[in-house]
């Protein structure tokens, strides 16, 4: 059997996040590709029903990163991504999905190395999670 | 004039070992300035680090185990080095690969530590004969806590004190506790830093199979050094204990209202920081809480006192080494009690105690002024 | 409806790319996808050749949609929007995949790298079938500028601004502009009298036509976007008359309460009411409402100033029941020039500073040399002995990771001008301890020879500790500076009568007020983040907001200089432009679908939808100019009347699931 590749989307805030995914890119710092990036303009731009879509349609786990509390370029969207993200992680909860296949983090344009880092992590602590509930599900019946 | 060629393969051995941390180093010498070795004799701590890292270490040198892993160098740092592992991974090497000489006292520890369990060769099946006469219970599943005295208070005749006291307290107070007596091996701390990695895993195992058999939860010990590997060390070989130094435990007990003293002790008090209690696990207000908390008892402080602590010069394997008369830390500092007009030096690490009474003994003013545990000052004033 | 027909290119960016992902491979595989017309790979897709193949495409293929896949769309996004203009198609039908930052730079196994890029690729081209061509708005750039900050930088960039005939206003937060500039005494490494350069700029700063001065102010509020930013200032309460007042001082001569003086770094006093030094700008006193007798008796006590003020200027009336101010101002941008603090180098105990009287800073130091201090230009200790022998400690709360970790530039290069003025006013000798000289400016190296010529000890080493436990009979009563000299592999010990700290320059401990009011981001060491280290030094992630001087990171001042003058460059080009065009991806309301619930204008930070009653029907009308497109809206509208144009949820839902396609 192959080995279990986690699939990841992230969705990073194009002021923060994005950037520092490219600096990563610019340093040269590697990390697993399991993650595909989607540039929203800010955290609090996540509907929770993309996220919803990116289980359905086979992820493992998403990733939503923006701007630190105080760097923020529209002010307070991490305060509003965070209000929605707890409402989010409760519903996907009752969904039957693990808690850790969702995770928000903050990640500012200098913070390249943590950009990478945070994707290391993810991609350990899904491989031991293994492939998505809602994947097997959709598998098993296709 | 002498030319040198890197020699890459000894760095490798040497980062190999543990001594990664090495490469950060910017050489600016702080750390040199820092070493207690300076105030007794010449220890370049900076140029060992340059030489592992061109790999033209002298393996044959006795700097190679000057090192007593105190940590004042490594939190100056500006790097962030790991100087200690540095000193750690140099030493493995001599001591894996065969190169170099290890000291013949170190040697000795060594192969009584790997054989007996115990750095003195004393029998194991003696380890819980100090506590014979004190109704102390052997550890069994349930047992609320396991009392690990270290080798030292285990069989040292003068040292015994320490576990004898640490006993006599929790059989008042009526603390639920045991020992493991013939089953518990040295902790394996200082012969880990002395570079004998294999031993070290070997004691470690050893201890962390007993204790889950046991169903050990929570340690209490009197040593810091058996606290710093217990604590920071052990969870990496699967060994999760609760671990609680016998001067916090002491501090909360008092903090619970449960350890009330009915006696006064009317001398003054110096505090000596352990290096493994204060600069590696960040412990300082406890001891000192312990020890104002005794009636009468005045408590002073070293000139370098908590994070500027001068070492007693034990820790690293040097407990086991010789240290020519001249170079002991620990005669400076007890002339520093002296002058601070101390009565009493108060300690919380058999090594210092050790150290400590050999200072006073040679120094000759076991007449004016004493080393004691902190357990045996609270067992005195109950 | 028209066909949808896209172009998709692929960019090598010479090995960049190429290196490590099979671009002709991506290139045949986009070109199966549905609605792809052309699929095309090239070298250098930004270079004109590039651009050029987008262009006669569109003309000559009738594409209507664009996919670039090349580095990030933060480098060349633009490039290729306006490629696709100058080719006819609308910017906002191009979209753009990261291959370079986020997959071949990142990943070295090309086959992986390869499907990651396929996959970038092919959510690029289900996003762009999406698009909607979008109106971009022109606003008018309001002319005048606001600078914040009255240091060296403030005043260089106010004043090529205003010389350039346009309005500045310029807001300094002390009683003064002058900075930490003006504070010290010789500037490395031409020695001249850092008051001298400097006077005449704050004189001109004070009088010029075209500057508003706005001192002993503080920026409290800023609103709108760039061209049209509008700013609330307080301007705090002097408690004098400013009209009246000439600046004669002599309130300050007989106020009879003194406290430090904050300008002499606490080495002489000030009283009460004071003007901080003789060359300040404006030139009017101030009344320090914490220790004024007068104020804080409710009139009745002292009151000497009223008595003595021949202007009038100091009344009960201005001591009592004069009030801060907001002063509001409409700008078109703004250039932070906010400066540093000086790192306190008592959180490192072994150095001894706050313990020991003759342990200074840098700044202590300059106002001791300065003729007009505290001492009258004199090198004197604490008990007024000159000293015989003085330290210079590099590196003080520099390039040490429990402080910070970065070099602050400017230390060594004024620990030799300390020496060289230690030189030339004592007989002292002088050890310049340090980890790595760096005298990188122009006319650096050659002050750095001079001072070796007169005779300064250079020990190259970072000193473990200053004390005063003396173990030899010339030690005692010094200060003992402890290293190791590392170029021996000794230990050395040096005794000193003075040591001066060469401490780092820091973050203002509120740059992270200043930054949520300007919306600006800091890097992990507290400074301002420029927009890109390299290319884009002096602008910020915040449109029409700059950065210069030491708030962007420490810095002497030639180069403070130049960066002034560059956000003044910059403000200039966008007041020369007049116009700016707003962001087009912003939200949208589809009125047919609004419920007019309000939860949009509820988030909202910027106020841009507000429900309004249309015909009788509660509706949300959107505010265009105030929509910054952050989505907000969009995520809590129940009923999906409000959207992100360009971000719109059958755009992200397309991408999202072209993405974990296999």
């Amino acid at each position: 059997m192959d080995e279990f590749k986690p699939q990841i989307i992230a969705f990073t805030c194009n002021w923060c996040t994005y950037a520092a995914a490219d600096l990563a890119g610019t340093s040269r710092i590697h990390y697993p590709p399991n993650v595909r990036i989607v540039r929203v303009m800010c955290s609090s731009m996540v509907n929770p029903m993309y996220v919803f879509k990116a289980f359905e349609s086979g992820a493992d786990g998403v990733l939503i990163a923006g701007c630190h509390l105080v760097d923020c370029h529209y002010i307070d969207g991490p305060v509003k991504c965070d209000t929605m993200f707890a409402r989010l992680k409760k519903m996907l909860h009752t969904l039957g999905l693990e808690d850790e296949r969702l995770r928000h983090e903050m990640i500012s344009a200098s913070e390249g190395v943590i950009f990478a880092q945070v994707i290391r992590e993810m991609v350990e602590q899904l491989k031991k999670l293994g492939p998505s509930p809602f994947k097997i599900r959709r598998e098993a019946l296709v | 004039m002498e030319v040198l060629s890197p020699y890459k393969e000894a760095t490798e051995a040497i980062v190999e070992a543990g001594g990664e941390p090495l490469k950060l180093c910017y050489q600016c010498g702080i750390c040199t300035g820092t070493c207690p070795w300076n105030l007794v004799r010449g220890f370049i701590v900076r140029r060992i680090i340059h030489e592992a890292q061109l790999g033209i270490t002298d393996f044959g040198s006795e700097e190679v185990w000057l090192c007593a892993t105190c940590r004042a160098c490594v939190q100056r740092c500006p790097r962030g080095v790991e100087i200690i592992d540095v000193m750690r991974a140099v030493r493995r090497a001599v001591v894996s690969l065969g190169i170099g000489i290890v000291p013949d006292a170190l040697r000795i520890s060594a192969k009584n530590i790997a054989g007996a369990g115990n750095p003195l060769g004393e029998a194991p099946e003696r380890r819980g004969d100090w506590a014979r006469d004190l109704g102390v219970k052997k550890f069994s599943p349930g047992t609320e806590i396991l009392y690990f005295p270290c080798c030292i208070p285990a069989y040292d005749p003068d040292v015994k004190r320490v576990s004898q006291a640490t006993a006599t307290v929790f059989n008042k107070l009526g603390v639920d506790f045991g020992i493991l007596g013939t089953e518990e091996r040295c902790c394996g701390e200082a012969i880990r830093k002395a570079g004998y990695e294999d031993t070290f895993h070997s004691l470690a195992e050893s201890n962390i199979n007993t204790f889950n058999r046991n169903e050990v939860k929570t340690i209490v010990v009197s040593s810091p050094h058996c606290y710093h590997t217990f604590k920071n060390e052990y969870p990496e070989l699967g060994g999760e204990f609760q671990v609680i130094h016998i001067a916090q435990y002491l501090a909360q007990l008092i903090d619970q209202g449960r350890l009330k003293f009915s006696k006064e002790i009317n001398k003054r008090v110096i505090y000596s920081d352990s290096c493994y209690l204060g600069r590696h696990n960040g412990v300082y207000d406890e001891p000192r809480k312990v020890l104002q908390s005794i009636p009468g008892l005045e408590l002073i402080e070293f000139p370098d006192s908590r994070e500027d602590a001068l070492c007693c010069g034990g820790g690293g394997g040097r407990i086991w080494m010789e240290t020519v008369k001249g170079e002991r830390f620990s005669d400076i500092r007890v002339e520093q009690a002296l002058e601070k007009g101390a009565g009493i030096i108060a300690l919380t690490c058999p090594y210092c105690f050790l150290n400590y009474r050999d200072s006073v003994l040679t120094m000759d003013k076991s007449e004016i002024i004493q080393v004691k545990d902190i357990s045996e000052l609270v067992a005195e004033a109950m | 409806m028209e066909e949808t027909r896209i172009g998709v290119y692929i960019c090598h960016c010479g090995l960049n790319i190429a290196g490590t992902v099979d671009v002709e491979e991506v290139t045949n595989y986009a070109a199966t996808l549905p609605s792809v017309v052309v699929s095309r790979d090239y070298r250098y897709m930004c270079s004109d050749p590039g651009q050029d193949l987008i262009k006669n495409d569109i003309k000559e293929l009738k594409l209507n949609r664009v996919v670039v896949a090349s580095c990030s769309p933060r480098m060349h996004e633009p490039t290729f929007r306006k490629a696709c203009q100058d080719g006819g198609l609308n910017p906002y039908l191009y979209e753009h995949a990261n291959i370079r930052e986020h997959c071949s730079w990142v990943h070295d196994d090309k086959k992986v790298a390869t499907e990651k890029a396929k996959d970038l690729v092919r959510a690029a081209i289900k996003r762009v079938y999406y698009h909607q061509p979008l109106e971009v708005k022109e606003v008018p750039v309001n002319p005048k500028v606001l600078v914040v900050g009255g240091g060296i930088a403030g005043m260089q960039a106010a004043l090529d601004i205003a010389n350039g005939g346009h309005q500045v206003y310029l807001v300094e937060r002390e009683p003064s502009i002058g900075g930490h500039m003006i504070q010290l005494d010789r500037t490395f490494p031409t020695l001249d009298c850092s008051e001298c350069i400097l006077t005449p700029k704050m004189a001109d700063v004070g009088h010029h036509p075209f500057i508003e001065l706005l001192a002993y102010s503080e920026v409290e509020e800023v609103s709108g976007s760039i061209g049209q930013f509008k700013v609330k200032v307080k301007k705090k309460a002097r408690h004098i008359d400013e009209s009246k007042c000439v600046g004669c001082g002599i309130c300050e001569e007989k106020c009879p309460w003194k406290v430090p003086s904050e300008f002499e770094m606490g080495l002489g006093k000030r009283a009460v009411v004071y003007i901080p030094f003789a060359q300040a700008i404006p030139n009017l006193a101030t009344v320090d409402v914490d220790h004024c007798v007068y104020i804080q008796s409710n009139g009745k006590k002292c009151g000497a100033c009223i008595k003595f003020c021949e202007a009038k200027a100091i009344t009960p009336e201005t001591l009592l029941n004069q009030t801060d101010q907001i002063i509001e101002v409409e700008v078109g941008s703004i250039i932070v020039a906010t400066g540093y603090d000086q790192f306190d180098p008592s959180v490192i105990p072994q150095y001894g500073y706050g313990r020991y009287d003759n342990v200074l800073t840098g700044l202590h130091f300059e106002r001791m040399t300065c003729a007009a201090g505290p001492t009258g230009g004199k090198v004197v200790l604490k008990d007024g002995r000159e000293p015989e022998n003085v330290a210079i400690i590099h590196c003080v709360g520099s390039r040490d990771q429990n402080y910070h970790e970065y070099c602050s530039r400017v230390c060594c290069m004024y620990g030799l001008k300390y020496a060289h003025l230690i030189k030339e006013l004592t007989d002292a000798d002088v050890y310049e301890f340090y980890i790595d000289m760096r005298c990188f400016g122009e006319g650096y190296e050659e002050f750095y020879k001079r001072l070796s010529e007169e005779g300064v000890n250079f020990i190259r080493g970072k000193v473990a500790k200053v004390t005063d436990v003396a173990i030899s009979d010339e030690e005692k009563g010094k200060l003992i500076v402890v290293a190791e000299d590392t170029l021996l592999g000794k230990l050395i010990r040096v005794p000193a009568d003075m040591v001066i700290l060469c401490a780092a320059l820091e973050a203002r401990a509120d740059a992270d007020k200043v930054a949520s009011l300007f919306t600006l981001n800091r890097r992990a060491d507290g400074f301002f983040l420029e927009r890109h280290v390299k290319l884009d030094p002096v602008a910020t992630p915040t449109d029409g907001v700059f950065i210069c001087g030491c708030c962007e990171g420490p810095r002497d001042i030639p180069d403070t200089v130049a960066q002034a003058e560059a956000t003044a460059a910059k403000a200039l080009s966008l007041i020369s432009k007049g116009k700016i065009t707003l962001e087009a991806a912003i939200a949208n309301v589809d009125e047919t679908k609004c419920l007019g619930c309000g939860r949009c204008e509820e988030i909202c930070t910027f106020h841009a939808p507000k429900v309004i009653s249309k015909n009788g029907v509660m509706v949300s009308e959107l505010n265009e100019t105030l929509c910054k497109g952050c989505g907000a809206c969009a995520v809590v509208c129940p009923t999906g009347a409000m959207l992100i144009r360009h971000f719109t949820q059958e755009e992200i839902l397309a991408q999202v699931s072209a993405l974990t396609e296999v």
